[in-house]
């Protein structure tokens, strides 16, 4: 449905968007997953049409929407897609039930049906209530909800959402995802979701595209970026907790425990914290480390310790209470093996 | 003692500052106002009758308030078109020069009504009230009477002077319209007129309505402009009706002119004020630093940008240039020939300019230079802190009926003519109040008056910045324990400095500029620039009248630079 051909896209110079090439069939989550300025919302900027690429081309189907070569943009009505602003940019001087009939009066809907959408939206989201409301009375939950329903309203084959639930506090966003779902459902539009939270991608998304500095690191299911992460970023970057990332040099953990089964680079293991255990004595594979932090979680616990600067964290059943000085047993083999660059060995 | 002062602090700290800023509005305008209307009722309420219903009453009332209605209506709704155009194309557009077009812009404020009066005449008198004509008479055209004098000429010079105030205001919230609702607009489909109109004009309507008003309530009260283009064929507006009557000493009539003035001007603001304060009245300030969005103006961008830069140079450069001109040409016929620097530093000489030497051999002049600078900066010291404070009181503070109070307070003096306001503080504080000696003729009295009269633009400007801070900034230093005036200093005042600067600038170019309170509150002991240009101009020295005003306008423009320089760092954000 969405498909992307060596997109690019340069600001005076500086390259925010890199050669980026995907396609997500229809109905598909795409989340654009990664730090804050590795491009993720030019990306999506690009996508709704308010900025057109400099090189590559976008696809919505069989219908090209922008290609950089040419300078070729569709404007950004012409797309069929809707895009919820982080700061859900409800026009405040318009009710609640104002800011979701606007668009379908530029898209000169008829009035009977702009009625019927606008109660179907409000109905959708459950803020009926609202109707009358003019933002600046409503609460932010509230607000992000007018957003959706504004969105959703002209149905849109093409959903877009920029960091929409950033500005929310944690048990509304918990809710917010819910009903973002149920709307992505209920629509079958195809979406695509920018966030920084790996939370985010992991339980909403049918695809994932990690992305670091204007470049994709890994396209991929959700499962499949936490099971074989293409790189150390993207290793580094999701699961809860994330993998650790031990140094290694010379076929030594952190440069000082030999290791047979280590390659003789330098680079970084990949260690899931499910592997780690505490071990009571000096070992071979053991290492001492200053507990930082223990972390109850569904009824285990989180035990991250600092070695030379590194931080490890272990997953542990053990309730004891734990001495400031432990000792961490590494796995026999790690689970992957970056190089110095980040990149995949093994 | 200590349970009734436990008991008091909350509430002083809820309503301390508007009840102190209260107090002071009351002596600064409160009480000037009552001695009017106490006076005018007095007398048994004869002057009311004569003014509203009395065979006079057609000359002194009827007629110059129609006048008056006219020229405020026409003046208002030219400086929002004027200004807003200007504001959009500086804020929303790609149109080149954008920087330079929002300088010039607010640059027509710094030159006084009577300036741009004076190089009006300059250009289009004829000769029909005596004395020679004007430039373009000089080069044989026959320039018709509507257009050398009355209500066209006044109008036009009124809109240049104030659409300045409608493009800073209009300019200022459509720099906060945040890009995204634009974006969002964009998005549905909508055309560049429909997001115009359908968007972006709603929501800075407050800004809209703020910018007409104060232009409205400028022009009513505006006295030099009607005088020196009015007068001369007897369209009367209440003002000058007003500074007539009190000029033949009817003192009683002028007063209930003044307030007659007054009530019409409240009607208008408080139409505006009631919009104002609806509900959906918004602060459009969101945590994400939104990325102004360019209009692409097309093959519209050089005819737009052609007209933007005509009406700059037009309402700025132009009158400067003229006054430049008049000052050095001894015929007003022939602007650009023989011309002399006899009027800046001319020795006497009996065979020239009737004997008067010029403006620099001038006994008073230095003098007059220096009063008028020192009571320009303290009127505006005075009148910004008040003004911040004030706003500060009115968004902080929502006490019932006091808050109204201190607001309507603050607000008033710009609807009264400062010829009656200053009558005013002579009636109240010429004669001595109880232990208080009379002001009468010190600088104080002149420095409280310009103070009072300034303090509308102060208050609205700080109104405009404070309202843009969220209560979360305050709030979230008010959580580190800071106290009220630290957080004023500390936060309130850097985040505010933008707008204060132009308050500054405003009240400071206004105070030098003013000639409606001085001419009748300085002391022949220190005189000031614009009364010895007033003498000068209403003695038929013409070229002197241009070369004092000249001196007020570099005074002006050094004051105005020095201020953008002071605000440089944050111009980004405008333009």
């Amino acid at each position: 449905m969405i498909s992307l051909n060596q997109v690019s896209k340069s600001f005076a110079g500086t390259r925010v968007v890199d050669d980026v090439s995907f396609s997500v069939p229809e109905g598909a989550f795409l989340v654009l997953l990664g730090p804050s300025g590795c491009g993720k919302s030019t990306m999506l900027r690009m996508l709704a049409g308010l900025e057109q690429p400099t090189g590559g081309q976008i696809r919505f189907g069989d219908m090209l929407v922008a290609d950089g070569g040419s300078g070729f943009a569709l404007p950004p009505a012409r797309r069929d897609a809707g895009l919820v602003f982080q700061s859900y940019a409800l026009w405040p001087h318009m009710t609640v039930a104002g800011n979701i009939d606007w668009p379908l009066k530029v898209a000169r809907l008829p009035a009977e049906e702009r009625r019927a959408r606008i109660a179907e939206a409000m109905e959708m989201l459950g803020i009926t209530q609202l109707a009358q409301r003019y933002p600046g009375e409503i609460s932010g939950g509230q607000q992000q909800r007018v957003a959706l329903a504004r969105m959703i309203a002209p149905r849109p084959k093409v959903m877009l959402f920029d960091e929409p639930l950033s500005n929310l506090d944690a048990t509304l966003r918990v809710e917010m995802r819910f009903e973002l779902l149920k709307v992505h459902a209920a629509t079958g539009a195809t979406s695509v979701y920018v966030t920084h939270d790996q939370v985010e991608a992991m339980t909403m998304a049918s695809h994932v595209a990690v992305m670091n500095h204007g470049r994709i690191e890994q396209f991929d299911a959700p499962e499949r970026l936490l099971a074989e992460p293409s790189s150390a970023f993207v290793a580094g970057f999701v699961g809860t907790p994330a993998a650790n990332l031990i140094p290694i040099a010379d076929g030594k953990w952190l440069g000082t425990i030999a290791d047979a089964a280590l390659p003789d680079i330098a680079g970084h293991a990949m260690v899931r914290a499910e592997t780690i255990e505490l071990a009571d004595e000096a070992g071979p594979r053991t290492v001492s480390v200053t507990l930082a932090e223990v972390v109850p979680m569904a009824g285990r616990r989180l035990v991250t310790g600092v070695a030379n600067g590194v931080r490890i964290t272990a997953i542990t059943d053990s309730t004891d209470r734990l001495p400031s000085n432990l000792r961490f047993r590494l796995p026999p083999a790690a689970a992957a093996i970056f190089d110095s660059e980040g990149k995949r060995i093994s | 003692m200590t349970v009734p002062l436990r008991r008091l602090r909350p509430s002083l700290a809820r309503y301390g500052l508007t009840a102190a800023m209260a107090l002071i509005l009351v002596v600064l305008v409160a009480a000037p106002l009552a001695t009017i209307l106490i006076q005018t009722l007095q007398s048994g309420g004869g002057a009311w009758a004569d003014v509203l219903a009395s065979r006079l009453s057609q000359n002194l009332f009827w007629r110059p308030a129609t006048n008056t209605m006219i020229i405020g209506l026409a003046v208002a709704g030219g400086c929002v078109l004027l200004g807003g155009f200007l504001a959009w194309l500086v804020v929303m557009t790609d149109v080149p020069g954008r920087p330079l077009i929002a300088f010039m812009a607010t640059l027509p404020f710094m030159i006084p009504s009577f300036a741009t009066a004076l190089a009006w005449g300059s250009v289009f008198r004829n000769g029909r009230v005596g004395g020679a004509g004007g430039l373009l008479e000089g080069l044989g055209f026959s320039v018709p009477d509507w257009l050398s004098w009355g209500m066209v000429p006044t109008i036009v010079v009124l809109i240049a002077h104030y659409y300045a105030l409608a493009f800073t205001v209009i300019a200022a919230a459509l720099s906060t319209v945040n890009g995204d609702l634009v974006e969002a607009a964009q998005m549905t489909g909508a055309s560049r007129k429909r997001i115009l109109f359908g968007i972006v004009l709603p929501v800075v309507t407050p800004a809209v309505i703020a910018g007409g008003s104060l232009a409205f309530a400028g022009a009513v009260s505006n006295f030099a402009a009607p005088a020196l283009l009015g007068l001369p064929v007897r369209m009367q507006t209440l003002s000058t009706r007003l500074f007539g009557m009190i000029e033949i000493g009817q003192t009683e009539r002028g007063y209930v002119l003044a307030i007659l003035l007054i009530a019409i001007s409240a009607i208008f603001l408080g139409i505006g004020n009631r919009i104002l304060n609806s509900r959906r009245s918004f602060a459009t300030i969101s945590g994400k630093g939104a990325r102004p969005r360019r209009f692409t103006l097309g093959t519209m961008r050089l005819p737009l940008a052609l007209l933007a830069w005509t009406v700059c140079i037009l309402t700025t450069l132009l009158p400067i240039l003229l006054l430049l001109a008049a000052s050095l040409a001894p015929s007003s016929l022939s602007l650009f020939s023989d011309w002399t620097l006899h009027y800046w530093i001319g020795a006497a000489d009996p065979a020239f300019a009737r004997g008067q030497p010029g403006i620099f051999h001038h006994p008073q002049l230095i003098s007059a230079l220096t009063t008028t600078l020192m009571l320009g900066a303290g009127v505006v010291f005075a009148a910004n802190a008040l003004g911040l404070l004030i706003a500060v009181a009115l968004t902080r503070q929502k006490v019932p009926v006091l808050s109204n109070a201190v607001s309507q307070l603050s607000f008033l003096p710009m609807l009264l003519p400062g010829i009656a306001f200053a009558a005013a503080y002579i009636a109240l504080y010429g004669a001595p109040i109880g232990p208080l000696p009379a002001l009468y003729g010190t600088k104080l009295l002149l420095g409280l008056a310009l103070t009072a009269a300034m303090l509308p633009f102060a208050v609205q400007t700080g109104r405009a910045t404070v309202a843009q801070i969220s209560g979360d900034i305050d709030e979230a230093a008010r959580m580190t324990g800071a106290g009220f005036f630290h957080r004023l200093w500390a936060i309130t005042l850097p985040l505010a400095a933008r707008g204060l600067a132009a308050g500054l600038l405003i009240s400071f170019v206004n105070v030098i500029g003013d000639l409606a309170i001085t001419v009748l509150l300085y002391t022949p002991t220190s005189p000031l620039l614009a009364v010895l240009s007033y003498s000068y101009a209403s003695d038929g020295f013409h070229q002197f009248a241009n070369a004092v005003t000249l001196v007020i306008l570099v005074i002006s423009m050094l004051a105005t630079c020095a201020a953008t320089l002071l605000r440089g760092r944050r111009r980004q954000t405008f333009a």
